[in-house]
């Protein structure tokens, strides 16, 4: 009886291990072809990867964490002093900007009562804050703690207090995708302020230039104009800041985005009015 | 005694892969280099499994590894998905010769399949979805392959001992 035993589990072992090879062979063919095709399996898998692998790889990298916190608290302890001389001489700069900031705001008010304005063409989807970031390898991508159970959806712009911060491109129950400016794989489309210049722009890789792509007639613009979202291609709302031109060369120009990528705590998703 | 037992090799090799991994997907702004060299660290982790510790259950780690690092580093799933597999089946079909090679010829073996691997990782990204070929990021993996290679194969073989 012993060896026929043998002989069995020899095959069904086998056979097990055959199955398990072409089955996963078969599922990545099938993954790899739903994802091109943005199949809502798709959408299941990354939900589960950003409810469940996600928190568990910051616990892993938890103490991590916490000593790129402390060097950050060291960081910002040693420069306290220095900081705080600056915050004086900003306090008496911005009160004199304060005066003439109220008049401005009343003399605007009155303004836009005349021209029957309405505030500002954005309309306020969610606040939501940072919870981890996937911006070193690969894509420049963050993941927001506000998913379309807020109302978050695909190809909405993400801002903060500095200008456009990116877009988002996948949304699960809780929680949200957002590609950075500065990836190579993100195009935005955008005019110069005082020459109204429309060009395209993509991140250039070292993570702190814009760099343009394509530039209507080729018409470059000035050094130090500011650049804005055009609103042509209808994924960003117009009007958005993004940067300024900081080099203009021969068939490009590099631009610097006004927002810090790496101080991003909170973003706002807004969508056009 | 009994928990050394359950703690054999492939089983601290697999905690490395672990915290290699849970590591490499979350980015730290004042250490960007600590992602890219425990990205790297699975990477000479997992080929180390599979030259030393082949078994097939590697199969379905590596349709889990690789589904998570294209998910959650480029939203799309395929390059590393199909490099880790790829891998494997290099190794099923050339390991009657890789076993005939000596030490020296195996580490330049090693070494040599992780930086293939890195740049078909790109390559594949590239091709399928069109990710922009980013030098910079395969010079800084190529750097730090070089720096952390021998520290690792010291510590594999300590951890094999």
């Amino acid at each position: 009886m012993a060896p026929k035993f043998h002989i069995k589990v020899f095959q069904l072992t086998s056979f097990i291990k055959n199955l398990t090879i072409v089955s996963v062979f078969t599922l990545s063919f099938i993954l790899v072809f739903f994802s091109k095709s943005d199949y809502y399996v798709i959408y299941g898998i990354k939900n589960i990867s950003s409810s469940l692998v996600v928190p568990v790889t910051r616990f892993i990298s938890a103490p991590i964490y916490a000593f790129s916190n402390l060097v950050d608290e060291y960081n910002q302890f040693k420069s306290l002093k220095f900081e705080n001389k600056i915050l004086q001489e900003e306090i008496i700069r911005l009160k004199k900007w304060q005066t003439l900031a109220i008049q401005n705001s009343r003399e605007n008010n009155v303004l836009k009562k005349l021209l029957n304005a309405t505030d500002n063409n954005l309309t306020l989807i969610k606040t939501a804050s940072l919870i981890n970031r996937n911006d070193t390898i690969y894509s420049k991508l963050i993941n927001l703690n506000a998913g379309y159970e807020d109302k978050i959806k695909k190809n909405m712009s993400a801002i903060n207090e500095r200008g456009l911060v990116g877009k988002v491109i996948d949304t699960t129950a809780k929680n949200s995708r957002v590609i950075l400016l500065t990836d190579p794989n993100l195009s935005i489309s955008v005019k110069s302020i005082s020459d109204g210049i429309f060009s395209l722009l993509t991140g250039s890789g070292d993570s702190k230039y814009l760099v343009s792509s394509f530039v209507k007639d080729n018409k470059m613009p000035r050094l130090g104009d500011i650049v804005v979202t055009s609103g042509t291609a209808q994924i960003f709302p117009v009007d958005l800041l993004v940067g300024k031109v900081a080099k203009v060369d021969k068939n490009r120009f590099f631009v610097l985005p006004f927002v810090d990528f790496e101080n991003i705590d909170y973003l706002q998703i807004v969508t056009s009015k | 005694m009994e928990f050394s037992k359950f703690l054999n090799p492939s089983v601290k090799l697999n905690i490395i892969l672990i915290i290699s991994f849970s590591i490499s997907v979350n980015s730290f702004i004042l250490f960007p280099s600590v992602n890219n060299s425990f990205y790297v660290l699975f990477h000479l982790t997992f080929i180390y499994i599979i030259f030393y510790y082949y078994h097939y259950y590697l199969f379905v780690v590596a349709l889990v590894y690789g589904i998570l690092f294209d998910i959650l580093l480029l939203n799309n799933i395929g390059a590393h998905l199909i490099s880790f597999l790829s891998l494997l089946i290099f190794f099923v079909l050339f390991k009657k010769y890789l076993i005939r090679l000596s030490s020296y010829q195996i580490i330049f073996v090693y070494f040599i399949t992780l930086v293939v691997l890195l740049l078909f990782e790109q390559f594949l990204a590239n091709l399928i979805y069109d990710y922009k070929f980013n030098v910079f990021l395969i010079l800084n993996f190529f750097l730090i392959s070089l720096i952390i290679f021998i520290p690792t194969i010291f510590l594999f073989t300590k951890l094999d001992k």
